[in-house]
C-alpha cells in the first residue's frame, strides 16, 4: 500500500543577500515525505540544513516553490496562518534546546496546548505523566536553567510532542550532548516520535542517527541528495 | 597592532553594531547635561543682566543712593554738591520704555550727566572704542529728545543717525532722534549696550515724567576718606539710602538665592534621572558582551584593561554626550531665559531684556558634570564587567540571581535613605540646601526599594492574572520580574520622575488654592483704582488726594480705602512698607499668623506700630514684641511690631503701617491705589464707567474680579519655569525607560523567536510586550502616589518655607495622583510598543540564528 505523503517540496529556492549580492541557499529542491517517515538530513555546517527546516514549518518563506504540509501549501499562507499552521501541526526541537527561561517546566509543557485551547487538568495530569516517562517528575516546577544539557532536551523533545503534531522538525537535536546523553535522546525521539506514527525530519551530524532512518540526504551544492544503502 | 588598540577595536564595534544603544546612551547624557546648563545658563544671564546694566551707567562708582518707588529728589544733588561740596557723584534718571515698532522691545532709557568727572565715567563710556567726540555730548545736553544707541542695535533695527525712534512710555507715545551711534568693542559691550538708549537728564525726565526727580545719585568715594560716608549720610533724607554697590549686588543675589537653589535642584533632578538612564545603559552594553569579555579574559586580557576599556568607552560616551548636551542647554537656556527672567521680573526686580550670556567657566561646570556623571553612572557595570569570569560565561538567569540578592542588601538599604531623608527634613533649621538634599534622599531612598516592590507586585499579578489568563498571562510579569536588574532600574527612573511630578503638582496646587483664598479675603473693595507714575512728580500726592475726593463723592460709593506701596529704610536695608488707610472690611481681609489682641487695629492706627507679612518675619527673624528701627526724616526710629500677616505678594516680604503713622514720620507721595466700595444694590458697571471718567490717561480702574483674574496669571506665569523642568525630566525618564525596553527587547530577541516558532504570532508578542511595559509603568505610577504625596508635604512644610518663608495648606487632588499613575501607565506603555513591533516585524528565523 502507498503511503499518503505528509511533506511535499516542489521545486523550492532560497537566497540570500549579503553585501548586495544575491547567494543561493537552495535551487529547485523536490521532496517528498511520507507520513510516520523518519528522514536525516546530513550536511556540514552552514549548508542549509537548518534554513530547509525553517522553510519547511514555514518560520522561513522561500524565495519560490511550495511546501506542502497535509495538502495544505503553506507557502500560500500569509504569515499569521503560517504561524497558525504551525502552532497545530508542527512540533520543534532545536539543538540549543530553546526552552523559555521564564516558564517552569510545566509552564513550557503547557504553553503550546493553551496556545490551541484552553488547558484542562487532563492536560495538567497528561504533562505529569509525560514528565514520569521522561524521569522528570520531580522537577515539574524548575525553572530550566536549573537543569542539564540532557534534561533540557528530553523537556524541549516533550514540548513538541505535546500538542499532537503531525510532523516534528529537529535540528541537531543532540549536538549540545555529550555522547550517552545523545544515545539517550535519541533513543527518546525513535520511542516517542517513530513508534507514535509521526513524521520526522532531523538535521544532524550525529552517525548514529544514520541506521535509525528512513532515508537519508545530505545538503550539498544547493541540492538535496539522497543516499542509498545496501539493505 | 598595540593590545589595547585591538581591544579598544573589539568593543568599538560592538557599540557600532548596537546604534540604538549608543544613541540612548548619548541622549541620556546629553539631556541631563543640558537641562542643568541651561537653567545654569539662564539664571546667571538673568542676574548678569541685571548686574551689567547697573554697571553701563554705574562706571567705576563705589556706593549709590537710592530712594523707594518715588524716587530722588533732584536738589538733593544740587545739597551734597554745593552744599557739603562732595565730589565725584553722578546723577542718573533711568526707566524703561518700549519701542513702537516693529516687535514692541524694550530699552533702558538711562539719563546722566555727560560732563561728570571722568573718574566716574559710566560704563557704557569706558567701554569705547576712542574718545566719545564731545560735540556728540554737547548736542546730547543741549538738543531736546536726542539718544545714543549702540551700533550694532542701530544695524539690527535699520536705524540710522538723525533718524527718529519711536517709543512708549508711561506718559503716552514719544519721538527720539538718534544723534550718534556708540561702537562696541567686545562680547560684554555689546551685550550692555544691546539694548541701552542713552540720553542726558533733563531728557530722560521729561520722557519717564520723572520732573524734579532722579533714579540714583553714583557715588564715587575713596577708601581713605570714610568722612565723606558720614557727610552724605547727614543731609540723606528718611526715604534714600546710601548703598554700596558690592553690596547690592549681592542682595539681588541673595534675593534670587531661594528661587535659584530650587531651580537647580530641578536641573538636578533631571541629572539623577538621566544617571539611571546612563547606568542602565552602560550595564546593559557590559551585560551583553559578557561572553566577548569572557573570551577576552580567557585570551589574558587582565581585569585593570577590562575595567580601563569599560571606563574609556564610557568616557567617550560622555565627551559626545556632553558636548551634544552643552549645545541643547544653550539652545534650552534661551527659552528658559524669558520665564526666569520674566518670573524675577514678576517675583523680586525688574531685567530689562536679558540675553544669554556663556561664559567658560559655565561650559567647564557642563564638562565636569556630564563626564562626572556619566563616569559614576558607569563605576558599577565597570567593576561588575572585571567579575565575569575568564573559564565560564556568566549565564542571564545566574545574573539575575546575583542581581536579586543586589536588590534586597539595597531594599533593605533604602529604608536608611528614606528615615535619613525625613530626620534631615525635620531637624536641618532653615536650611533650604538640606530641605532639597532630604527630597533627594527620600527619592533616591524609594528609587532603590523600586525594584524589591515590583518583584512582590509582579508575584501578585503573576498569580491573579496567571489563574484567569493561563500561561500567557502569567508572562508578561514573569517577564518583569525575571529581569529585575533591568526593569527595576528603568521603573525606579519613571517612579521618580513621575512622584517628583505628583509632588510638584501637589505643591502648586496646593500653592494656588491658598493664594485664591488669599486674593478673596484681600480684595474686599469692589473696584481698585491704581495711580502708577512717578511719585516724586511734582504735585502727585496733591492730585491724588483730589482724586480720592471725587471718589468719596460719587453716587454709589459707600466708603474708600488707600494704599501707598513705598520703600524705607528698615534695620539698615531698603524695604517695602505698605502704607495703608483702612476700613473695617478690609481690616477683616487680613489673615493673621498667630492669636492677637483685640486692641490690634488701635495699636496700628495710633501707635508707632507696623505689621509684617509672614516672608519678611521669617527672613528676618522678627516676631510681635520686638522692635524693627525705621529711618524717618526724624531719624532712626524705633516701631513695634504687633502681628504677622499672611501675605503672597512676593517673597522677600514687607511691612504694613497705617497712613496715620507714615505721614507722622514721611512726606506724603500720595496713593499708589484706593479701593472704592459700593454701596449696597448699586450698579458695579456704571460705577467702574462714572470713576473712569474721573482718571487720566496713567490711571486706570479695575473690579476686584479683573485683579483677581490677572493676579492669578501671574501665579500660573512664576510656575510655568517649573512646570516646563518638571516635564523635561519625566522626558528624559520616558527616554530611559524607552532606552531600557528597547535593550530588554534586543537581548531576549532569541526567546521572542521561539515564542514565535512554537506558534505564537505577532499580535499576540506585541500584546506581550505590551502588557509588560504597561506592568512596568503600573508600578511605577502606583509606587510615586505615595512618594509623591511625601515630596509634596517636605516641599510644601520644608523647602517652600524655609525658600520663600510662606506656609500653606495643603490640598490633596485625586485628580493629580490618578494623572500621576496614567502619566507613567501611559509613558511605559507608549515606550513599549516601538520595541513591541519591532519585535513583532522580526522574521522568527532572523530571531532564532541570534545569540
Amino acid at each position: 500500500m502507498t503511503k499518503e505523503t505528509a511533506i511535499s517540496i516542489q521545486q523550492l529556492s532560497k537566497s540570500y543577500q549579503e553585501s548586495g549580492q544575491q547567494h543561493a541557499i537552495f535551487s529547485n529542491l523536490e521532496m517528498q515525505v511520507a507520513r510516520g517517515e523518519f528522514i536525516v538530513l546530513l550536511g556540514r555546517s552552514g549548508s542549509g540544513k537548518s534554513t530547509f527546516l525553517n522553510l519547511i514549518s514555514g518560520i522561513d518563506p522561500p524565495d519560490s516553490g511550495k511546501v506542502l504540509i497535509n495538502g495544505t501549501d503553506i507557502t500560500g499562507l500569509s504569515e499569521h496562518k503560517r504561524t497558525l499552521f504551525r502552532r497545530h501541526h508542527i512540533g520543534f526541537v532545536f539543538q540549543s534546546f530553546n526552552l523559555i527561561p521564564t516558564l517552569t517546566v510545566a509552564e513550557n509543557l503547557l504553553l503550546p496546548l493553551e496556545l490551541i485551547k484552553r488547558v484542562t487538568r487532563q492536560d495538567h495530569q497528561h504533562v505529569g505523566q509525560l514528565l514520569e516517562k521522561l524521569n522528570l517528575a520531580d522537577r515539574l516546577n524548575t525553572y530550566p536553567d536549573r537543569l542539564s544539557g540532557g534534561e533540557q532536551q528530553r523537556i524541549a523533545i516533550a514540548r513538541a510532542l505535546i500538542h499532537d503534531p503531525d510532523v516534528i522538525l529537529a535540528d541537531e537535536p543532540t549536538g549540545n550532548l555529550d555522547l550517552d546523553t545523545a544515545e539517550q535522546v535519541l533513543e527518546l525521539l525513535d520511542i516517542l516520535v517513530r513508534k507514535a506514527g509521526k513524521t520526522m525530519i532531523m538535521a544532524t551530524h550525529s552517525p548514529e542517527v544514520i541506521g535509525k532512518a528512513d532515508r537519508v540526504f545530505s545538503v550539498r551544492n544547493k541540492a538535496l541528495h539522497a543516499h542509498e544503502f545496501d539493505s | 597592532m598595540r593590545m589595547n588598540s585591538i581591544l579598544n577595536r573589539a568593543s568599538r564595534n560592538f557599540l557600532w553594531q548596537h546604534p540604538w544603544q549608543l544613541v540612548l546612551a548619548i541622549v541620556g547624557i546629553a539631556l541631563g547635561v543640558a537641562v542643568v546648563i541651561a537653567i545654569d545658563l539662564a539664571m546667571e544671564s538673568s542676574l548678569k543682566s541685571f548686574n551689567q546694566a547697573g554697571k553701563a551707567f554705574s562706571g567705576s562708582a563705589t556706593h549709590r543712593i537710592v530712594a523707594g518707588d518715588g524716587g530722588l529728589d533732584e536738589r538733593l544733588y544740587t545739597r551734597l554738591r554745593v552744599e557739603q561740596g562732595i565730589a565725584n557723584l553722578s546723577p542718573v534718571v533711568s526707566g524703561t520704555v518700549k519701542l513702537m515698532q516693529p516687535q514692541q522691545e524694550t530699552f533702558s532709557l538711562i539719563g546722566i550727566d555727560p560732563f561728570i568727572e571722568k573718574s566716574l565715567h559710566s560704563g557704557w563710556q569706558n567701554e569705547q572704542k576712542e574718545k566719545f567726540p564731545r560735540e556728540l555730548l554737547n548736542r546730547l545736553m543741549t538738543e531736546p529728545n536726542s539718544v545714543l544707541l549702540s551700533e550694532k542695535t542701530a544695524q539690527r533695527l535699520h536705524l540710522q543717525v538723525n533718524g527718529q525712534l519711536k517709543v512708549v512710555t508711561e506718559r503716552g507715545p514719544q519721538s527720539l532722534t538718534i544723534i550718534g551711534l556708540l561702537p562696541g568693542n567686545n562680547a560684554i559691550s555689546d551685550q550692555v549696550l544691546a539694548r541701552l538708549l542713552i540720553t542726558d537728564i533733563a531728557t530722560a525726565q521729561e520722557v519717564l515724567g520723572a520732573y524734579g526727580g532722579l533714579s540714583s545719585i553714583e557715588v564715587m568715594i575713596d577708601k581713605d576718606t570714610p568722612e565723606a560716608l558720614a557727610a552724605i549720610q547727614k543731609v540723606l533724607p528718611g526715604y534714600a539710602m546710601l548703598v554700596s554697590i558690592d553690596s547690592q549686588a549681592d542682595s539681588m543675589r541673595e534675593m534670587t538665592d531661594a528661587f535659584s537653589i530650587n531651580l537647580k535642584a530641578l536641573g538636578l533632578l533631571s541629572l539623577l534621572v538621566g544617571m539611571f538612564l546612563i547606568y542602565n545603559t552602560m550595564t546593559f552594553l557590559v551585560m551583553q558582551r559578557r561572553r566577548l569579555i569572557g573570551t577576552l579574559r580567557l585570551l589574558g586580557v587582565t581585569r585593570q584593561q577590562v575595567f580601563k576599556l569599560i571606563i574609556g568607552e564610557a568616557f567617550l560616551l560622555a565627551i559626545v554626550g556632553t558636548i551634544v548636551g552643552i549645545a541643547l542647554g544653550i539652545v534650552l537656556g534661551q527659552g528658559l531665559l524669558y520665564l526666569i527672567s520674566g518670573t524675577i521680573n514678576a517675583l523680586y526686580f525688574r531685567i530689562d531684556a536679558a540675553s544669554l550670556m556663556v561664559t567658560p567657566l559655565q561650559i567647564a561646570k557642563g564638562v565636569a558634570l556630564g563626564i562626572g556623571a556619566t563616569l559614576l553612572a558607569v563605576l558599577p557595570p565597570a567593576f561588575e564587567a572585571t567579575r565575569l569570569s575568564a573559564v565560564k560565561v556568566l549565564a542571564r538567569s545566574q545574573l539575575e540571581s546575583g542581581s536579586r540578592r543586589l536588590i534586597k542588601t539595597v531594599g533593605s538599604m533604602s529604608f536608611v535613605l528614606i528615615l535619613g531623608g525625613l530626620s534631615l527634613a525635620y531637624f536641618s533649621g532653615n536650611s533650604i540646601n538640606f530641605g532639597l538634599a532630604s527630597v533627594f534622599l527620600v527619592l533616591f531612598g524609594f528609587g532603590l526599594l523600586t525594584p524589591v516592590v515590583t518583584l512582590a507586585f509582579m508575584n501578585l499579578i503573576e498569580r491573579v492574572f496567571g489563574r484567569f489568563l493561563g500561561i500567557l498571562g502569567r508572562l508578561p510579569a514573569r517577564m518583569v520580574a525575571a529581569e529585575i536588574s533591568r526593569t527595576g532600574l528603568a521603573i525606579a527612573a519613571l517612579m521618580i520622575a513621575v512622584s517628583a511630578t505628583i509632588g510638584m503638582d501637589l505643591m502648586i496646587g496646593s500653592f494656588r488654592q491658598t493664594v485664591a483664598q488669599w486674593l478673596h479675603s484681600s480684595l474686599p473693595a469692589d473696584l481698585y483704582v491704581s495711580l502708577s507714575g512717578e511719585k516724586m512728580t511734582a504735585g502727585k500726592a496733591q492730585s491724588d488726594h483730589r482724586l480720592k475726593d471725587k471718589l468719596a463723592g460719587l453716587n454709589g460709593v459707600e466708603m474708600l480705602s488707600t494704599a501707598l506701596h513705598t520703600k524705607v529704610s528698615v534695620n539698615g536695608k531698603l524695604t517695602k512698607i505698605s502704607v495703608y488707610e483702612l476700613n473695617d472690611k478690609f481690616r477683616q481681609g487680613f489673615i493673621f499668623k498667630h492669636q492677637v489682641n483685640d486692641d490690634v487695629w488701635m495699636r496700628f492706627d495710633n501707635e508707632r506700630t507696623v505689621m509684617i507679612t509672614e516672608p519678611y518675619a521669617y527672613h528676618h527673624g522678627v516676631k510681635p514684641g520686638q522692635q524693627v528701627f525705621l529711618k524717618t526724616d526724624q531719624g532712626e526710629l524705633a516701631f513695634d511690631v504687633i502681628a504677622i500677616y499672611g501675605d503672597y505678594n512676593g517673597d522677600q516680604g514687607h511691612l504694613a503701617m497705617s497712613r496715620q503713622n507714615y505721614q507722622r514720620y514721611w512726606p506724603d507721595l500720595g496713593y499708589s491705589g484706593i479701593g472704592v466700595y459700593a454701596k449696597a444694590g448699586a450698579d458695579l458697571k456704571q460705577l467702574e464707567n462714572r470713576v473712569g471718567e474721573l482718571l487720566t490717561a496713567h490711571q486706570a480702574v479695575k473690579s476686584n474680579q479683573d485683579i483677581y483674574k490677572a493676579s492669578m496669571e501671574v501665579f500660573e506665569q512664576t510656575f510655568t519655569i517649573t512646570e516646563t523642568l518638571r516635564w523635561l525630566s519625566a522626558a528624559i525618564a520616558f527616554v530611559g525607560v524607552f532606552s531600557a525596553l528597547m535593550a530588554l527587547q534586543f537581548e531576549r530577541t532569541r526567546q521572542l523567536g521561539i515564542l514565535r516558532a512554537i506558534g505564537i504570532t505577532s499580535m499576540q508578542l506585541t500584546v506581550l510586550i505590551v502588557s509588560e511595559t504597561g506592568l512596568m509603568g503600573l508600578v511605577a505610577g502606583l509606587l510615586a502616589v505615595p512618594v509623591g504625596f511625601l515630596v509634596a508635604y517636605i516641599l510644601i512644610f520644608v523647602v517652600y518655607q524655609r525658600s520663600f518663608g510662606w506656609t500653606m495648606a495643603f490640598y490633596s487632588d485625586s485628580g493629580v495622583l490618578y494623572q500621576g499613575v496614567a502619566l507613567a501607565f501611559i509613558a511605559a506603555l507608549f515606550a513599549g510598543v516601538f520595541p513591541a513591533l519591532k519585535m513583532a516585524q522580526t522574521k522568527p528565523a532572523e530571531a532564532l540564528r541570534t545569540e
